[in-house]
C-alpha cells in the first residue's frame, strides 16, 4: 500500500494519487506518513529524471501532482516533520522565468527545507525585507538573463550592506548561471539543477 | 545595377547549392540581426522594434552592408509585434512597457483557456485566431499589417543590393501557438489531462497552417521558410510527447515546403540532440537543420551530414563576449568540420543586441579567408 502513492505519483497518475490521498484521510491516517510517500515519489521523479527517462514534461506534471495532493493534507504538510533548515527564494529583478525556480521550491520542500517563495520580478528591497524578517538558512536567486545578472549582483550587495549575508548561504541557478556567474555577482554557491540545489543545502547544513 | 543581380545569383547559388550538400566554391555566410543593428547603427529599441517596419529594414540594410561581404540575410526586416503572431502572447515593448533601449519581451500569460481547444475544434482555427487577435491581443492584426505590406519592397531592397533574403518568413507547428497561449506550463499540463483533446485541436488547426505556409511560400516567391521550433524543444519533453504532439507536425509542413519547391530552414532553438536521427525521414538535400548553439552541431553534422545541409551557430555569449579572435577560430572549426560542403555560417539564433561588432566581422570575415 504506501510503496503504492509514491509509485503513483512517480508514474503521474494524477487521479488515482488524488483518490488515494482523500481515502486514507478519511481513514484517519495521519498525514505525516502520506508526506513521506509523496516526497518518496519526487524522489524517484528525480531519479527517473537523471536517467533521462522524464524531462522537464514529466517534473512540471510532477510538481503539480504534489502540489494538489499535499494541498489537501491542509497545514499538516507546512507542518511536517523536522524541518532541516529555511530558504527566502525568487526570481531577481526583472526576469520572470519561474518554471526552473518552482521545481527548486518542490525539491528543496521535499527536502525538509522551509521555502518562502517571494515569486518573480523580485525587487531588491523585497529580498532584503523577507530575509530580515524570516531569518533564513539560505537566500535562493533564481535568473536565467544574462542581462539581469547585475540586478542578482545588486541583490547580493544589499544584503551585505544590511549586514544579512553574514551567517547565511545565498544560492544562485538558473539557464546560464554558472561559476564565472556566481563569481561575478559574489554569491556563495551556484547550481546546476533542483537535486544539486538539495544536497548543497544539506551539506551546508551538515545533515546527509 | 547589373553587377548587383550578377552578385545576387552568384550568392543565392553558392547557397543552393550548400542545401543540395554540395560543395561551394566557399562556404556561404548568412547572418541574422535586428535588435543588434539597430544599436550598431546608433538606433534605440523603443524606435526600431515596431510601428516602422520600412525604417527598420533599412537600418538592418545600413547594419549589414558595413561588417563585410555577407551572401545572404536570413530575415529581410523586423516588427517585434511578429512574436505575437507566432506565441499568440503580448509583447512588451522597450519605450512603451520598458526603458527605452531594453530589449522587447514576451510576456506569456495564460491567455487561451483550456475550453478553447473545444472552440478551435467547432469553429476552425481562422475564427479563433482572428477573435483572438482582436479580442487578447490588442487588435494585433492592425500592428502587424504594416509589416506585412511592407514585406516585398523588403525583400526587393536586398536583392537590389545582391544579398539573397533567405528565409525571411516563420511558420511553424499548433504545438508552438498553443504553448504560447496557454503559457509553457498549463500546456504542458494539457498533454497529460487532455492529450486527446490537445491533439484534436492540432489535428483541426495543421491542414490550416499547412496551406497559409504553402501561399507565403507561393505569393511572395520565397527560396525559403523558417520553420519555427522554440518551446517543442526535445530538452523540455519526454520523448512520447514529443512523438505524438510535436515531430509528425514538423514533417507534414517540411514536406509541403519542399512539394512547393521552397527550402524549410529548421530554425531550431534550445536542445535538440536527442531527437537528430527522426530528420533523416524528412526529404534529403531539400532542408537545412539551423540550431543556436544549444544542440550539440556535431553531432548534428555526424548524423545528419549526409542528409541535410547545415547552418549555425556562432552562440550569442560568443558574439557577446569572447575576442574577434576566438569567434574566428570557432568559424574555422565549423568550416572545416561541418562543412565545407553542405554548411551555411551563421550565428545562432540572432546575434544579439549586446554582440560586438568586431566579433560578427570576423564570423563574416570567416568565410573569405
Ligand atoms: C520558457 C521560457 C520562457 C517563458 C517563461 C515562462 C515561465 N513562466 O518561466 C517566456 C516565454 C515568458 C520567456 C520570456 C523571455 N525569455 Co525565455 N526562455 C524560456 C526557455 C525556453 C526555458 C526556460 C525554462 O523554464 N527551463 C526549464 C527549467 C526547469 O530550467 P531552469 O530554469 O534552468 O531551472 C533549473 C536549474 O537552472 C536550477 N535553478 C533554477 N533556478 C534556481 C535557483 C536557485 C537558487 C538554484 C540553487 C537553482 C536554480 O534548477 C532548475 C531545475 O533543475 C529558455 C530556453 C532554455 N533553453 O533554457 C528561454 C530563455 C531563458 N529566455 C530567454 C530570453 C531572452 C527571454 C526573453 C527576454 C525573450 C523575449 N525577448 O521576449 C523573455 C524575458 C522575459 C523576462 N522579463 O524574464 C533566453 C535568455 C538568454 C540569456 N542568456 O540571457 C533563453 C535562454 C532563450 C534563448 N536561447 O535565447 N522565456
Amino acid at each position: 500500500m504506501g510503496a503504492n502513492l509514491s509509485e503513483m505519483l512517480a508514474d503521474l497518475q494524477e487521479n488515482q494519487v488524488i483518490e488515494a490521498v482523500k481515502e486514507r484521510l478519511a481513514k484517519g491516517e495521519p498525514a505525516i506518513g502520506i508526506i513521506d510517500e509523496l516526497q518518496h515519489g519526487m524522489e524517484l521523479v528525480g531519479t527517473r529524471y537523471q536517467a533521462q527517462e522524464y524531462y522537464l514534461s514529466e517534473l512540471i506534471m510532477s510538481a503539480d501532482i504534489f502540489k494538489s495532493a499535499t494541498g489537501l493534507l491542509g497545514d499538516a504538510f507546512k507542518a511536517s516533520g523536522e524541518k532541516i533548515g529555511k530558504i527566502v527564494l525568487g526570481t531577481v529583478f526583472e526576469d520572470i522565468h519561474d518554471i526552473g525556480k518552482d521545481i527548486v521550491s518542490i525539491i528543496l520542500s521535499c527536502n525538509g527545507i522551509d521555502v518562502i517563495d517571494l515569486g518573480v520580478n523580485v525587487p531588491i528591497e523585497r529580498f532584503v525585507e523577507a530575509v530580515r524578517q524570516h531569518k533564513p538558512d539560505f537566500v535562493g536567486l533564481s535568473c536565467l538573463l544574462t542581462t539581469a545578472y547585475d540586478n542578482m549582483k545588486a541583490t547580493v550587495e544589499a544584503l551585505d550592506a544590511a549586514g544579512l549575508h553574514e551567517g547565511r548561504k545565498i544560492l544562485i541557478g538558473g539557464g546560464p548561471v554558472d561559476e564565472t556567474t556566481r563569481a561575478y555577482v559574489k554569491a556563495d554557491a551556484f547550481c546546476k539543477n533542483a537535486q544539486e540545489a538539495a544536497d548543497m543545502a544539506k551539506k551546508m547544513l551538515g545533515v546527509n | 545595377m547589373a553587377q548587383a543581380s550578377d552578385l545576387y545569383d552568384e550568392r543565392l547559388q553558392r547557397i543552393k547549392t550548400a542545401v543540395a550538400l554540395a560543395k561551394p566554391d566557399r562556404v556561404p555566410c548568412v547572418p541574422l540581426g535586428d535588435s543588434f543593428a539597430a544599436k550598431l547603427v546608433g538606433e534605440k529599441l523603443s524606435v526600431f522594434c515596431t510601428g516602422r517596419p520600412e525604417a527598420a529594414y533599412k537600418t538592418m540594410i545600413r547594419a549589414f552592408t558595413s561588417l563585410g561581404e555577407i551572401d545572404g540575410i536570413q530575415h529581410a526586416g523586423f516588427d517585434a509585434n511578429m512574436l505575437s503572431t507566432i506565441w499568440l502572447s503580448k509583447v512588451r515593448m522597450p519605450g512603451v512597457d520598458l526603458p527605452e533601449d531594453n530589449l522587447w519581451q514576451v510576456e506569456e500569460q495564460e491567455l487561451m483557456k483550456p475550453e478553447d481547444y473545444d472552440v478551435i475544434i467547432k469553429d476552425g482555427w481562422q475564427k479563433f485566431t482572428d477573435d483572438f487577435w482582436l479580442n487578447k491581443l490588442d487588435n494585433l492584426g492592425a500592428r502587424v499589417q504594416p509589416f506585412f505590406a511592407s514585406m516585398p519592397a523588403a525583400m526587393q531592397a536586398w536583392k537590389d543590393l545582391g544579398i539573397v533574403p533567405f528565409s525571411p518568413v516563420i511558420v511553424t507547428i499548433p504545438y508552438e501557438y498553443f504553448c504560447g497561449a496557454r503559457s509553457m506550463r498549463e500546456f504542458i499540463k494539457d498533454l497529460y489531462r487532455r492529450p486527446d483533446k490537445v491533439q484534436e485541436a492540432m489535428d483541426v488547426v495543421m491542414p490550416v497552417l499547412v496551406e497559409q505556409a504553402r501561399q507565403l511560400a507561393r505569393g511572395l516567391n520565397l527560396h525559403g521558410l523558417w520553420v519555427g521550433g522554440w518551446r517543442s524543444a526535445s530538452e523540455f519533453l519526454s520523448r512520447p510527447l514529443w512523438e505524438r504532439f510535436v515531430f509528425p507536425y514538423y514533417k507534414q509542413i517540411v514536406e509541403a515546403l519542399v512539394d512547393e519547391g521552397a527550402i524549410p530552414v529548421l530554425h531550431w532553438d534550445s536542445n535538440w540532440t536527442r531527437d537528430l536521427e527522426y530528420l533523416l525521414q524528412f526529404p534529403k538535400a531539400k532542408c537545412v537543420f539551423s540550431p543556436d548553439g544549444a544542440t550539440d552541431i556535431f553531432k548534428a553534422k555526424e548524423v545528419l551530414g549526409d542528409h541535410m545541409c547545415i547552418m549555425g551557430d556562432v552562440p550569442a555569449e560568443m558574439l557577446a563576449l569572447a575576442t574577434p579572435e576566438k569567434v574566428t577560430e570557432y568559424c574555422k572549426r565549423l568550416i572545416s568540420e561541418i562543412g565545407p560542403s553542405g554548411f551555411i555560417l551563421a550565428q545562432g539564433c540572432d546575434i544579439p543586441p549586446n554582440a560586438k561588432p568586431e566579433n560578427v566581422r570576423a564570423m563574416i570575415a570567416s568565410v573569405h579567408q
